[in-house]
């Protein structure tokens, strides 16, 4: 598959910028462009943020996951405690990652 | 090739020496995040005008 | 699908996990190339030292920058020094530079998480 031009992927590694993975989501948007996003490791506790929510709803459901793997990892139950704003099958493996590398003509890690 | 190279915070020698050698003969721009208030719809333009973004710690 | 050359850069001893995250690319046939700066390795339990293994298995590599590999790792698990200006020069050629979680921290680790 061709990278979408006019599809930013967000890698998310860090668990203390959800304001820029915001700000950058939002203006993404108004920009006219998609944006898909992968949270990983330590930064799943992002999740937890009333703003996580915020981004879901800025994201078509299939283009925004979290690792699961990390999510049980860090004590979290990956069956009664899904995100708010994530469904059960966005609970995904680092393929996601590899997914936004091939579909995102533009990439910027957070 | 444009680069554009993006800071979450005041970056250390090494970063500093890794873009220097990155930014070599390249068309290179920068986004500090770390300063103020950032301007997000100036730093999606830049990530789009660009060919490659590093964004570092 | 191209293969992509992809640099994870691990600062920070807790976020060793990059390696797996380079693993998960690796199996999706990209070039990982995890590299752990100047010193930050991570504790070398059986699952560490497959990850690393495989992700050489896998045509990558995870290199050391800034202080010498540990050369008593399992056999099969080799970490590769390289110096900072060399790493500089490699990443010219990424199509991914990822520098991963969190900056070295100031203070060495407490007791409370320092094994």
């Amino acid at each position: 598959m061709a990278a979408d031009p006019n599809k930013l992927g967000i890698f998310v590694t860090s668990p203390q910028h959800m304001r820029h993975i915001l700000g950058i989501a939002k203006a993404a948007v108004r920009a006219g462009k998609k944006v898909m996003v992968f949270f990983t490791f330590k930064s799943i506790h992002l999740t937890k943020n009333p703003q996580f929510y915020e981004l879901t709803q800025l994201c078509a459901v299939e283009d925004i996951a979290i690792c699961a793997d990390s999510y049980i990892c860090e004590g979290f139950d990956n069956v009664n405690d899904v995100p708010r704003g994530l469904i059960d099958k966005q609970m995904r493996t680092q393929a996601f990652h590899g997914a936004i590398l091939d579909e995102c003509a533009k990439y910027i890690v957070m | 090739m444009k680069i554009l190279q993006v800071y979450k915070s005041e970056p250390t020698e090494d970063v500093k020496k890794l873009v220097e050698i990155l930014n070599r003969d390249r068309d290179a721009d920068e986004f500090k995040l770390y300063i103020g208030e950032p301007n997000y719809d100036i730093l999606v333009q830049k990530i789009f005008a660009n060919d490659k973004t590093v964004c570092w710690w | 699908m191209e293969s992509l050359k992809v640099y994870i850069l691990i600062a920070n001893r807790v976020y060793n996990d990059g390696i797996r995250s380079g693993l998960g690319l690796a199996v999706e046939n990209h070039y990982a190339y995890p590299v752990i700066m100047n010193g930050e390795f991570p504790r070398f339990s059986n699952y560490m030292s497959e990850n690393i293994a495989w992700i050489a298995d896998m045509e990558g590599q995870v290199f050391s920058c800034g202080a010498e590999a540990p050369t008593d790792l399992p056999e099969g698990t080799e970490i590769a020094n390289i110096s900072l200006e060399e790493l500089g020069e490699q990443m010219r050629e990424a199509d991914f530079i990822i520098p991963y979680g969190l900056p070295k921290q100031s203070h060495e680790p407490p007791a409370a998480c320092s094994e």
